[in-house]
């Protein structure tokens, strides 16, 4: 039996539902870590309400933020799964769906550049983006809705042949740029070569990467575990105002690319929406954070 | 420094000079709150004409705070709030809080030097709320004042709400003149060149 569009539409709009109510259980296990190693009374008691927070959002159904941001998927089709209807449009009627039925209903965030009026619905929302998976029997979504306190900060630029010193000391710039404002303690998602788009999208994607995994390339492991240690010198703390947990992890991809090398750095607030699930032909769905 | 100060609104600038940047404060009284561009905008438009606002927030608060509010039988129901980035407002801020003389503003990320200088000026602190707070926030709601101009649409509005217990937030910026976000960015771009050779040695270490 075949994906079909009835699932695919139930799955987008529950994944949606759980980003905007539940914190990933790794980054709720790191704000408790952090909490514990912080040497800042205010930073411990702004842990300690994100903490309570991501509790009490998951206790009461309720949002844990007002932004519901932009409905942002990702989608992984394996070349040995068979799909029925229009997967697309099921993707964008199961938004349309949560936006109809979601309790509390959430606000119009979704903006037109040209004239910001401000809606549900827009040209190319939600904004869904396709890869294969060769020999997978599966069909995966993950949505990663983004609001506008993180996404605001997302930088790229395009340097001539970096060395590893220019592509780190970029990152730190964005950090110091970024400030107080991205609701930290952030994720922070590093792409490192390809081209212009295909960049930002390495680093979103390094983003949504679960917390613990060693980096398989060396160099990059070296430079995750440097480069966190480096943000959570500067100071900024949880909310800004101070502390040791300015981001909970840095995650950092990268793709053979020209001379011209983009290096393109994106943020996940401290609540790192992100919800997945992988629909097998059988019926069976799974779902990861 | 982990004391809370539970507060009764509204303050006096005399209880708003007492209080101090990294300040831990709970709410308890009426707060107005919007989270919109348009309606700052408005509010200007107002202040220029000498208009009186619908929502009266002379020596009084005014938050960046966004708010799900919907009608049913002729009265407004506010199912949620949560702070949105004040940094967006900045340009139009000093102007607001030297004209209503604001006692407390606040929403996430702070405000710049020129809000801060205002706040010196009348006596005012900007309050730090969580982002992703508002399951916690919106229990603290005990009820809707006032919403004004719902022409515009639900975060945009201006609501007035009556709170309890609201908090803990942190005083980012007090009416001394002092910010912490100010004093964050200060420290990370002096600390950056230890940080920057700290990365270039590690990398180096790894490297031999």
């Amino acid at each position: 039996m075949p994906v079909t569009y009835e699932q695919v539409k139930a799955v987008a709009a529950q994944l949606y539902g759980s980003a905007l109510k539940k914190v990933p259980e790794d980054t709720k296990a790191a704000l408790v870590s952090a909490h514990a190693a912080e040497t800042s009374a205010v930073a411990r008691s702004v842990l300690s309400m994100m903490i309570a927070s991501a509790r009490r959002a998951e206790e009461a159904d309720r949002h844990l933020c007002s932004d519901a941001g932009i409905p942002t998927y990702f989608v992984k089709i394996g070349t040995a799964v068979t799909l029925q209807g229009n997967i697309r449009q099921a993707i964008s009627d199961g938004f349309d769906h949560l936006v109809a039925t979601v309790q509390p209903p959430i606000l119009k965030h979704v903006t037109n550049p040209l004239t910001l009026e401000r809606g549900h619905k827009g040209r190319s929302m939600p904004l869904v983006s396709f890869d294969l998976v060769d020999g997978a029997d599966y069909l995966e979504i993950t949505c990663s809705p983004k609001g506008l306190g993180a996404g605001r900060w997302a930088a790229l630029e395009i340097f001539s042949f970096p060395t590893l010193d220019v592509i780190e000391r970029y990152v730190m710039d964005c950090v110091l740029k970024a400030g107080s404002q991205h609701c930290p303690p952030v994720v922070i998602g590093v792409g490192i070569g390809g081209t212009f788009d295909y960049c930002a999208k390495l680093a979103k994607q390094a983003s949504l990467r679960p917390f613990g995994q060693t980096n398989p390339e060396p160099i990059l492991a070296d430079m995750e575990a440097r480069l966190l240690e480096a943000v959570n010198k500067t100071g900024f703390g949880p909310m800004g105002t101070g502390g040791d947990t300015t981001a909970l992890a840095v995650h950092v991809d990268y793709a053979a690319s020209h001379g011209f090398i983009p290096v393109a750095v994106c943020f996940n607030c401290w609540i790192n929406r992100r919800a997945g699930a992988r629909l097998y032909e059988d019926g069976r769905i799974e779902t990861f954070e | 420094m982990s004391d809370i100060k539970s507060l009764v609104l509204p303050l006096t600038e005399a209880s708003v000079r007492t209080l101090r940047a990294g300040d831990l404060v709970t709410l308890n009284g009426d707060i107005t709150i919007t989270a919109g561009l348009p309606t700052h905008r408005r509010i200007v438009e107002y202040m220029e004409a000498g208009r009186p606002l619908p929502i009266d927030i002379t020596e009084d608060t005014l938050f960046h705070l966004g708010s799900y509010s919907e009608e049913t039988d002729g009265r407004f129901d506010v199912l949620y709030m949560n702070p949105t980035t004040s940094t967006r407002f900045n340009s139009l801020m000093p102007g607001l809080i030297r004209h209503y003389r604001l006692r407390m503003v606040g929403g996430k990320g702070g405000l710049d030097m020129a809000s801060t200088a205002a706040m010196k000026e009348v006596g005012c602190v900007y309050l730090s709320f969580l982002g992703g707070g508002c399951a916690l926030l919106s229990d603290a709601i005990v009820s809707v004042v006032a919403v004004a101009w719902d022409d515009l649409i639900s975060h945009y509005r201006l609501v007035r709400l009556r709170v309890a217990d609201l908090g803990p937030l942190v005083v980012g910026i007090d009416s001394h003149g002092n910010s912490i976000f100010e004093q964050c960015s200060r420290t990370a771009e002096e600390r950056l060149p230890e940080i920057v050779k700290a990365l270039d040695e590690g990398r180096a270490r790894r490297t031999v």
